[in-house]
């Protein structure tokens, strides 16, 4: 009942490169969740009874039933449909999907939260819908909702390490193959454990920063 | 001309607008004063189509308001001044000025900036060009407000309680701006409590009382015994204005 | 194994995956309430290092994939403490500590939204420490974590589905032998999937009911 951590030293450099993977897909997917996030908040902020509903329907469903099951019906049930896609495509079609449900949310509630004197400016000076929404409305609605976004992400991160039941090696894939190389699967996910928690306050670090940069022109006090 | 017509605006129970008629020729200034709940900022927001008409009709240079295809054609006509200023908060001052000049009028980048700077210069905020809504004081977002109006160059200037949420001292720099505007003869709407200043500036002076239009006088005529103030309505109006 | 297709048996196989899920649920939340609210009391005693370790423990558990926490206790605590470990016993490990880890952050939120001055004025009047918590705090803490708590426990439910990654035979990994045996992933993972959304919203909605109940009766707290 040693902890020794040496022996994973010349597993370093394989465990690495599974967190750059978990990087990549995490970076991607919240792309996508953020794109597919702000589609969705626009439906359900749209006059249409269907386009809202549907929108609800989605953000609904996808929240409420497990990841691993989404995962799955992905993995599994694209080939049937004759697609046949990688498992870390397959990875990042899902999360971004995931996310862009919680995404949604957040620049929901950023777009409900803008002054409508603001959207009235806009519109006596005769922009029209789509730039109103692409110049003004979208842009703001990011900003003030950069915090809830790297909730996403975070989420997201942790969310991640579940692509290795699709045999994807990022992070935490790496780290089972690692564990039964050396059989030391304590130390191989204590420091998974560790890692992973690094990687997230790191993250959030870098949000709470982001936020304050992009925000600096609209949240500070009157000069 | 900007030219409105039995005008009638109905909020739920409250008719808001009832039967408002006037006519603002180019080169004018009026202004409209009335207490608050007068129906005075609801009819500037029905001139630029912020407000749909429940009666009347409102048209700049013949175009109507209640037409959806012809209110883009107004609303290039009339600019918008409005009391908390409505400013793009994300946007620079030189962004927030040429933003619709560029997506509006499809000015090139360069002649929009060029222009909107040329106009915030002529507002005194030339320094204060690049900053944000948030770092500028309350009178210098007003002016970037009204500079964001005239790079449209506006027939008709619309002005909405401008200085209704500055202190003294802000006030008077707005409304030394809008008073070297009303001399070099642009055309303007101007709802205001300012009564000393309309009194200056304006050519003519209208008085809403309860969403109607009461009088609709020359300025002299407006302030003297024989004409408005032989309504007790605006008697009663300016002394309490006055005593505040 | 052949492929065969479905039988009136599987509906059976799922009915027990569901009674594993949901068991595995109830019970790991009953410990995580119980376990979490107990790490808060400590907090709220001041206990020196114990209640700075469990802060520590709650923010590295919220904040590392329950994957690679299950993983560490099934694989790991085998080969390090020489004990052996069900995969039954894993998973109620893993979630009810998990769970606890957030019940904890949001009973010690739940305990600080009531206002100091409170807390004071009964200890004037010569309440003890312990009375003041029973009778000042945890009926007004209850109703302020409620809604959180429910978010969480209609979150955790979903975390569950990760067991069938070390062999419980829950809901998903019934739809894993289905899958695998019918080769129909579309039909079973909508079916998995649908089960998990009742579930669900079964939960959300007791949550709801319980929480407009505490709301009526602290109501006039909000004056």
């Amino acid at each position: 009942m040693q902890l020794d951590l040496s022996v994973l030293a010349p597993h370093a450099g394989f465990l690495w490169r599974g967190a750059i993977l978990t990087a990549e897909v995490c970076g991607l997917a919240i792309l996508g969740s953020v794109v597919l996030g702000a589609l969705v908040a626009i439906a359900r902020t749209a006059s249409s009874r269907w386009l809202r509903g549907l929108a609800a329907v989605y953000v609904d469903l996808f929240r409420n039933v497990p990841f691993l099951v989404q995962l799955f019906f992905f993995y599994y049930g694209l080939p049937e449909l004759g697609i046949y896609i990688d498992a870390f495509t397959t990875g990042v079609l899902a999360l971004s999907i995931a996310g862009g449900a919680y995404a949604s949310d957040a620049i929901r509630s950023g777009i409900l939260a803008i002054d409508p004197g603001i959207i009235e400016a806009a519109e006596v000076s005769g922009l029209s819908r789509r730039v109103i929404f692409t110049r003004i409305v979208l842009p703001i609605a990011l900003r003030t909702s950069i915090r809830p976004l790297g909730s996403v992400l975070i989420n997201m991160i942790l969310t991640s390490s579940i692509l290795s039941a699709i045999t994807l090696n990022e992070l935490t894939g790496s780290g089972r193959i690692v564990a039964s190389d050396t059989f030391r699967p304590f130390e191989v996910y204590a420091v998974l454990l560790v890692a992973y928690a690094a990687l997230t306050w790191t993250v959030s670090l870098a949000v709470n920063l982001l936020h304050r940069r992009m925000n600096r022109g609209i949240t500070q006090a009157v000069a | 001309m900007l030219a409105i017509e039995k005008v009638r605006k109905v909020f739920g129970a409250t008719t808001v607008l009832d039967g408002v008629e006037l006519v603002v020729e180019p080169g004018e200034v009026v202004s409209i004063l009335g207490s608050s709940g007068s129906g005075k900022s609801t009819l500037i927001r029905c001139i630029n189509g912020l407000e749909r008409l429940d009666g009347g009709r409102i048209t700049v240079d013949g175009f109507n308001v209640s037409k959806p295809r012809e209110l883009a054609e107004a609303r290039k006509r009339s600019g918008t001044v409005f009391q908390l200023f409505n400013l793009y908060p994300h946007m620079t001052a030189v962004g927030n000025v040429m933003l619709a000049p560029v997506e509006v009028l499809k000015l090139p980048k360069k002649e929009a900036e060029a222009r909107a700077r040329r106009i915030l210069d002529s507002v005194g905020l030339g320094p204060r060009a690049d900053a944000y809504p948030a770092q500028l004081s309350g009178g210098q977002r007003q002016r970037v407000g009204l500079a964001r109006a005239l790079a449209m160059e506006p027939r008709y200037l619309l002005l909405d309680e401008v200085t209704s949420a500055l202190d003294p001292e802000m006030t008077a720099e707005v409304l030394g701006i809008l008073a070297e505007l009303a001399r070099s003869g642009t055309t303007m709407l101007f709802v205001t409590h300012e009564i000393e200043f309309a009194r200056r500036i304006s050519n003519r002076i209208v008085f809403l009382d309860g969403g109607r239009l009461v009088v609709d006088l020359p300025t002299a005529a407006f302030f003297s015994a024989a004409g408005g103030m032989a309504h007790p309505r605006i008697a009663q109006f300016l002394s309490k204005m006055q005593k505040d | 194994m052949r492929y065969t297709e479905f039988t009136p048996y599987d509906i059976v196989l799922l009915a027990q995956g569901l009674g594993v899920s949901l068991a595995l649920f109830l019970a790991t939340s009953a410990i995580g309430l119980v376990l979490g609210t107990l790490w808060a009391v400590t907090r709220f005693y001041r206990v020196p290092v114990l209640s700075q370790a469990l802060a520590f423990l709650a923010e590295l558990l919220k904040n590392s994939p329950v994957l690679v926490q299950l993983f560490l206790v099934f694989f790991g605590f085998p080969a390090f403490f020489r004990v052996n470990v069900t995969p039954v016993e894993a998973a109620l490990i893993t979630l009810s500590a998990n769970t606890a880890a957030f019940v904890y952050v949001i009973a010690v939120s739940g305990i600080e939204s009531v206002g100091r001055d409170q807390i004071e004025a009964a200890r004037v009047f010569g309440l003890t420490r312990w009375q003041v918590l029973r009778r000042v705090i945890a009926p007004q803490a209850a109703a302020f974590a409620t809604g959180p708590l429910v978010a969480l426990l209609v979150n955790q439910l979903q975390v569950t589905s990760l067991i069938s990654v070390i062999g419980v035979a829950d809901l998903t990994k019934i739809g894993n032998i289905l899958n695998l045996r019918t080769l129909k992933p579309f039909v079973v993972w909508t079916v998995v999937g649908l089960l998990y959304y009742l579930a669900a919203k079964l939960v959300a909605l007791i949550g709801a009911r319980i929480e407009t109940r505490l709301r009526a009766h602290s109501a006039w707290r909000g004056l």
